[in-house]
C-alpha cells in the first residue's frame, strides 16, 4: 500500500537531510503511530504521503515513495488526494465552512462529485466518524475534539484507502483526544482504512495502535509491533521520548524480579500484571515478546 | 498574594458567563495547576490574574493591587505571563532584543538589563543563540525565549498557559525542571495544562474548572484520583493512578511508577495481600 525505497529528502534552503535512507513497507489496513524529538522527520515523511513534498515543499529528493502503486513524484497531489486524507495539528487551520455538512462537501465538490451523490457521501462520512449529531452545528461552537473530528470526517468522505495525521491532538484535552483516537480505530477496524498518525502522546498510540515507528535525525530507527518497541523503553527515554508510565512501572517490577512476562500497553493489561504478581501466578500475560534486532 | 472573590466574567452582556462565582487564594510560593476541558474557562482566569481582563462582578487582588483600578503595566512587575503559543508574544529580530524589550519597558538601566539577560539566558540554555532572529529557532527554543523574557523581568509570580504544549518529551521536561527551580527560589507558578503526567510530577494542588465554576481544590494527589470529577470536565487521571485506583485503598498514596513499584514490591516480601 505505501512503499518507501531508499527515500532521503532535504529541504529546499537546507543542507541537512530531513530524512536519510528511509526504506518502509506499510501493508493495507495497518494502524502505525510514528513518534520521535522535534525536528526527527517524522512530518517530513508523512508530507512524501500525501504529495506535498515534492509538489508544494522542493529540495533534494532521492529515491521513490509508492502509494497505492503510484509513484508520488509523477501523481498530482489532486490524484493522491484519492488515496490519502491529511488532517493536521491545528483544525482551526484546516476548517474553511461555517457549518459542519459544508465542511464535509467541500472537498466533495472540488472533486467534482454530482450533488446526489455529496449528500450520501456525508450522511456515510459523518455516520463512520460517529458525528451525525453534529451535522447542522456551526463549526466554530464546536469543542476542539468536535473540530478535528470534523476534519477528519471531511478527509474520510473523499474515500481515502490512508488516513495521515500529524500530532491531531495536540490541542486537544484529554477527552478530546481520546475521542479522535477511537474514531481512527473505528476507521481502521470497521472499514479497514490503512491510518499513519505522528503523535507525542505515546500512551495513547500504545493503546491504539499495532505497529510502532521512532524515528530519530532523519531515520527510522525501531520499527515493530508496539509491544516490540516497548520491550526498547530504556532506550526510548534516552532519545528523549516518553513512555507510557505503566511500561516505566513494569520495567521496575521486571527489574525487581517480579516480573518475567511482556509490557502492558494500556491500564487494562497492566491491572492484568499487577494482580498477577500480588497472587503469586506463574503465568504470563501479556506474552513475553522477542525485542527487535 | 493572589486573592479572588465572587469573581464573574463575560465577555459581553448577552453572552453567558465564562467565569461563574469563583473564589479562590493562592498564597506565596504555591504551585498551582488549572485543569479542565477546552472552554471551561482556564485561560479566562489566567487572563483575570494579570489584567488583561477585568472583572464584570467581583474581585481579584495581586499582592494587595485591585486589578480593576490597577494599571496592567504596573501588575507586569508582579505577574509575569507565558502565553501558549510563544508566536503571539515574540516579535523582535533577535533573541537578545526579545528578551531586552520588557526590561526596557520596565525602566531597567541598560547594564542591568544587560546583566539580567546574561544570567537568564545561561539557566534556558540561549546563551549561544542571542543574535538569532527567534522565528528561525525550533519550537521547543521559542518557547523558551518566551519563557526567558517573562523571566527577565524577575516577578514574584509566574502565570503559564500550557508551556509544555507542541514540546517533545525531552523539551518538555526542559522547561518543567527550570519551572521547578523557580518555585524552589520561592516563585509562585500558576499554570494550565491538559498533560496530567506534567500535573501529577509537579504540581502540588490543583484546581479543575468546569463550566467556569471551580468543581474541585485540593492536593493535586487527591484530586486527581476524583475520577467522576474529572470525567466530568473532559480529563481523565494520569495512568498510574488509574491503575492504583483499580485496587481499592491497597494503592492509596501512589502517583509514581516509582511509588507504584515499591508498594507492590513490599506487598509481595510481607506475602499475600489480598486483592
Amino acid at each position: 500500500m505505501i512503499r518507501f525505497n531508499d527515500v532521503s529528502f532535504a529541504y529546499e534552503d537546507s543542507a541537512d537531510f530531513a530524512v536519510r535512507n528511509i526504506n518502509l513497507h506499510i501493508d493495507r489496513g495497518e494502524f502505525v503511530g510514528i513518534i520521535g524529538p522535534s525536528g526527527a522527520g517524522k512530518s517530513t515523511l508523512l508530507s512524501m504521503i500525501n504529495g506535498v513534498i515534492p509538489h508544494f515543499y522542493k529540495g533534494d529528493y532521492y529515491g521513490e515513495v509508492l502509494v497505492c502503486g503510484k509513484d508520488t513524484v509523477e501523481s498530482t497531489c489532486g490524484e493522491l488526494s484519492r488515496h490519502v486524507g491529511s488532517v493536521f495539528q491545528d483544525p482551526e487551520a484546516q476548517i474553511v465552512s461555517t457549518v459542519v455538512e459544508d465542511e464535509i462537501a467541500f472537498g466533495l465538490e472540488n472533486l467534482n462529485i454530482p450533488a446526489g451523490e455529496i449528500e450520501a457521501r456525508i450522511d456515510e462520512a459523518l455516520r463512520m466518524t460517529g458525528i451525525e449529531h453534529l451535522r447542522h452545528e456551526s463549526t466554530a461552537s464546536l469543542s476542539g475534539g468536535q473540530k478535528q473530528r470534523v476534519t477528519i470526517a471531511a478527509a474520510v468522505a473523499l474515500r481515502p484507502e490512508i488516513l495521515v495525521l500529524d500530532e491531531p491532538t495536540s490541542q486537544l484535552d484529554p477527552a478530546g483526544s481520546r475521542q479522535v483516537f477511537r474514531t481512527l480505530k473505528r476507521l481502521n477496524r470497521e472499514h479497514g482504512i490503512t491510518i499513519l498518525i505522528v503523535e507525542q502522546k505515546v500512551m495513547l498510540l500504545s493503546e491504539f495502535c499495532s505497529r510502532l515507528m521512532v524515528m530519530d535525525r532523519g531515520q527510522i530507527i525501531m520499527d515493530g509491533t508496539t509491544r516490540q518497541v516497548l520491550e526498547h523503553n530504556d532506550r526510548l527515554l534516552e532519545l528523549g521520548t516518553n513512555c507510557p508510565r505503566v511500561v516505566t512501572l513494569t520495567k521496575l517490577l521486571k527489574d525487581a524480579s517480579l516480573w518475567s512476562g511482556g509490557y502492558p500497553v494500556d491500564v487494562n493489561e497492566a491491572e492484568t500484571v499487577v494482580r498477577k504478581i500480588l497472587e503469586g501466578a506463574n503465568d504470563q500475560y501479556p506474552e513475553p515478546v522477542l525485542p527487535l534486532q | 498574594m493572589i486573592s479572588i472573590r465572587n469573581l464573574c466574567y463575560r465577555y459581553n452582556k448577552k453572552a453567558p458567563l465564562v467565569l461563574d462565582n469563583i473564589s479562590l487564594e493562592i498564597g506565596r510560593g504555591e504551585f498551582v495547576a488549572i485543569i479542565g476541558q477546552n472552554g471551561a474557562g482556564k485561560t479566562t482566569l489566567l487572563k483575570q490574574l494579570n489584567g488583561l481582563l477585568k472583572p464584570t462582578s467581583g474581585s481579584v487582588t495581586i499582592n494587595g493591587l485591585d486589578t480593576a483600578t490597577t494599571r496592567t503595566s504596573v501588575l507586569a512587575r508582579h505577574i509575569g505571563f507565558l502565553f501558549q503559543n510563544p508566536d503571539h508574544q515574540i516579535f523582535c529580530s533577535t533573541v537578545y532584543d526579545e528578551i531586552r524589550f520588557g526590561l526596557t519597558n520596565t525602566g531597567c538601566r541598560p547594564e542591568q538589563a544587560d546583566e539580567r539577560i546574561r544570567r537568564i539566558s545561561g539557566l534556558l540554555g540561549l546563551d549561544g543563540i542571542l543574535t538569532r532572529n527567534p522565528f528561525t529557532l525550533s519550537k521547543g527554543e521559542r518557547q523558551r525565549v518566551a519563557l526567558a523574557s517573562v523571566l527577565a523581568l524577575e516577578t514574584d509570580i509566574l502565570v503559564l498557559d500550557e508551556p509544555t504544549t507542541g514540546q517533545d518529551y525531552r523539551e518538555c521536561v526542559e522547561i518543567m525542571e527550570i519551572v521547578k527551580d523557580l518555585n524552589r527560589q520561592g516563585k509562585t507558578i500558576i499554570m494550565v495544562s491538559h498533560d496530567m503526567e506534567v500535573v501529577v510530577d509537579y504540581c502540588k494542588r490543583t484546581i479543575v474548572l468546569h463550566n467556569g465554576r471551580v468543581l474541585e481544590d485540593d492536593d493535586t494527589g487527591i484530586v486527581l484520583r476524583k475520577s467522576e470529577s474529572l470525567g466530568l470536565a473532559g480529563l481523565e487521571p494520569p495512568q498510574i493512578i488509574q491503575l492504583a485506583l483499580r485496587f481499592g485503598p491497597l494503592f492509596r498514596d501512589v502517583t509514581s511508577p516509582e511509588d507504584m513499584a515499591r508498594a507492590i514490591i513490599s506487598c509481595t516480601v510481607t506475602g499475600g495481600a489480598r486483592v
